[in-house]
């Protein structure tokens, strides 16, 4: 019998490890992802006002913070029973977009496309951005001109490109100036035609390792996502489950996420492993992030991406099974997240004052999703009478993923040690 | 320190956020890379042992054995270690829990609603925790600090370029008020409010207002982005090198509003939101 262990994990952020056993005839008997790192967000946002913990819980990721600012606040304002103008809805929206777009580049480019662009084989020591650089500065450069154009968004309209701090409960803090909006408006269709660059990219590679692609990590699990309307939409209102056949699908709205979550804590992983509580643990495991995401949906909601998700179901039929499709779904992703970027600046009513309306602490329990780029994001607080959180659950993005990642780990170690 | 600098990255108990401000040089990053000879750093790249390096940034403190454990093995493997971001020099946001027992910190997670056999403790194949979150400070001698939730991409950049040219890489030594546009007319507030209260004056000072900004204790760099945004700073860059303490010299100030500084909820929190574990208060909390 013998032990591989797999550490540090990298190219991620966050800890993790993976221990393989195998048998005496070398094949994997037990395989884990062990989740190493607790912080500990909720308890100690037990004791804080409630509108501050929109400015501490962006700490719990520093690549999608912003997804935890805007879940965050969300779940303040269900919990205090804040309406929010429409203009800081939009705002928000806004502001989100540009962390998608920052996030979902910085993914495919910086931390999975070196493998793909250099290639597996490739010497670890290259395989990252630099080697990208050297291989591919063109490509390089777009990918660094999208996460600049996606972090300018952020700190536009979030105050900060890193830990936004606009999200207060009714609203925004900040107006965004129309000198602002056209500065930005300048590079937006530079930066939907890298969308379908990347896009094309993708797609080129795919068919140099579509074998690959279709057999390592293959697995069946059931999907979460993010919809408004049945369109896929990283800021939406509605919750829905599709099962690994794609026959069943689950809408939900966040605040009865309690009815359709469940979280099984494990051994072996400070991460709970949560899952689809109608169909019961382990059945239920599922998956979020853009896999999940373009699978769910019924339609994208903007047109050049409507098409990529077309052509993507013919390549991985729907719902697509295969981890390595992930990539092509965040670039679908990504092209979308520009689309709607232009709708937002476009809107007149995004340059408006009318962004925040008055609101009172009260005792409640609010419920806060939104995608983050990842997967979809929950936060939770209960509020006493001064409104300071008393209670807190929080589900976040890569959390959904941890188990059906060990199951892919699992599939491809049976693989890999044939 | 000519030529290529050997430079090592890693992220222990933080959010990946100062690799992310490192990244947002953006375009200047083209003229940076070729001076660095990343050999180690799990964010972006595939290797599995810590080398011999020039330079270690170290983002986070430690809140595992795993993290203090690596500490160490950096410190003997790098001839310059730079505490990255305020949770490695103060502990940072993550230090809140240290207004908690640990084992509260390592099982409440595990009794959540959404939960379904509450009280199973992880912990197999997972580092213990530590009694407290340490700044990096804490637990190895740091050649420098470099604050910030997250330092700001120049702050990084100037520090790369300064150790690149041999020299000390230099910090601000103003406080946040000194980069703040708005104006002061050196009054203290008659009443506190909560940051949802009201529209604060675009113009005026937020503390003045009646705001909880702690800028007056917070060291510059930041160009006073929070107040620049409406919202009060919550001191993210730490102390200046004047003081002992952050939340010392802040409370200093609040002092002079007299009574009304004392209804303000969660004093503690706001006060020492991001240097918890390097505050003079903290040793007395966890009695």
């Amino acid at each position: 019998m013998g032990k591989v262990t797999i550490e540090p994990l990298t190219r991620l952020e966050g800890h993790g490890k993976v221990t393989i056993t195998l048998d005496d005839s070398g094949k994997p008997t037990d395989v884990k992802l062990n989740i190493t790192a607790l912080r500990g967000f909720e308890q100690f946002v037990v004791g804080r006002p409630a509108e501050e913990v929109p400015r501490i819980v962006p700490r719990i990721c520093g690549i999608c913070q912003t997804a935890h600012h805007l879940a965050s606040v969300k779940a303040v304002d269900a919990a205090w029973g804040a309406q929010i103008p429409i203009a800081a809805e939009k705002l928000r929206e806004l502001m989100h977009l540009g962390n998608m777009i920052h996030s979902h580049a910085l993914h495919f480019y910086y931390l999975a496309a070196p493998d793909f662009v250099l290639g597996p084989d490739a010497d670890p020591a290259v395989r990252n951005i630099i080697g990208v650089i050297g291989a591919a500065p063109e490509v390089a450069k777009k990918a660094i001109a999208m996460r600049r154009f996606g972090q300018t968004i952020v700190e536009a309209v979030g105050g900060r490109p890193i830990h936004p701090v606009t999200g207060i409960p009714g609203g925004q803090a900040k107006v965004f100036t129309e000198e602002k909006r056209d500065e930005i408006l300048t590079e937006m269709d530079a930066m939907i035609e890298f969308g379908q660059e990347g896009l094309a990219i993708m797609k080129s590679l795919n068919e140099k390792y579509l074998d690959t692609i279709k057999t390592l990590g293959v697995i069946d699990t059931w999907y979460l996502g993010l919809v408004k309307d049945g369109k896929h939409n990283f800021y939406g209102d509605t919750l829905r489950f599709m099962s690994p056949d794609g026959k069943e699908t689950m809408d939900f709205k966040p605040s009865e996420y309690t009815d359709y979550l469940g979280e099984h804590t494990v051994d072996h992983s400070y991460v709970k492993y949560p899952y689809n509580k109608k169909v019961g643990y382990p059945d239920g495991l599922y998956r979020v992030g853009p896999l999940a995401m373009i699978n769910v949906c019924d339609s994208m909601a903007t047109p050049l991406a409507e098409e990529a998700r077309k052509e993507f179901v013919e390549t991985f039929g729907k719902p697509a099974n295969q981890s390595l499709a992930y990539n092509q779904a965040r670039l679908i992703e990504l092209l979308s997240a520009c689309e709607r970027t232009k709708q937002l600046l476009e809107d007149p009513e995004i340059t408006s004052t009318d962004i925040k309306a008055e609101v009172q602490p009260k005792a409640g329990n609010g419920v806060g999703v939104v995608y983050a780029p990842r997967g979809t994001l929950f936060h939770n607080y209960e509020t006493d009478d001064n409104g300071i959180v008393v209670k807190a659950n929080m589900i976040v993005a890569t959390t959904h993923n941890v188990p059906t990642m060990e199951k892919a780990i699992q599939q491809a170690a049976s693989v890999v040690f044939k | 320190m000519a030529d290529k600098v050997r430079l090592g990255l890693i992220q222990l108990c933080g959010c990946s956020g100062c690799h992310i401000s490192l990244l947002d040089l953006h375009e200047q990053l083209l003229d940076v890379l070729p001076a660095l000879d990343i050999v180690y750093a799990p964010i972006v790249a595939d290797v599995k042992e810590i080398p011999e390096v020039d330079v270690f940034c170290i983002e986070g403190g430690a809140r595992n054995e795993h993290d203090e454990h690596l500490m160490h093995e950096i410190r003997e493997k790098s001839k310059v270690v730079i505490a990255w971001g305020t949770c490695a020099v103060y502990g940072g946001i993550p230090g809140l829990a240290n207004l908690y027992k640990t084992e509260e910190i390592n099982t409440t997670p595990y009794y959540t609603k959404t939960t379904d056999n509450p009280g199973v403790i992880p912990e197999n194949g997972i580092p213990k925790l530590l009694d407290t979150v340490k700044p990096v400070t804490d637990v190895i001698k740091a050649d420098y600090i470099l604050p910030g939730c997250p330092p700001k991409p120049a702050l990084n950049a100037a520090a790369i370029v300064a150790l690149l040219n041999g020299k000390d890489p230099e910090l601000p030594k103003k406080i946040v008020c000194d980069e703040c546009p708005r104006e002061k007319e050196n009054v203290f507030p008659k009443e506190f409010k909560r940051s949802f209260e009201g529209t604060p004056d675009n113009e005026t000072c937020l503390f003045e207002q009646g705001y909880t900004c702690v800028g007056m204790g917070t060291r510059s760099g930041c160009g006073a982005m929070c107040p620049s945004a409406n919202m009060p700073c919550r001191g993210c860059y730490g102390k200046t090198d004047a003081v002992l303490d952050q939340s010392a010299s802040t409370a200093n100030t609040y002092a002079n509003a007299g009574a009304p500084a004392l209804e303000i909820p969660d004093k503690v929190g706001l006060l020492n939101r991001f240097s918890l574990p390097a505050a003079l208060i903290s040793k007395k909390v966890q009695k």
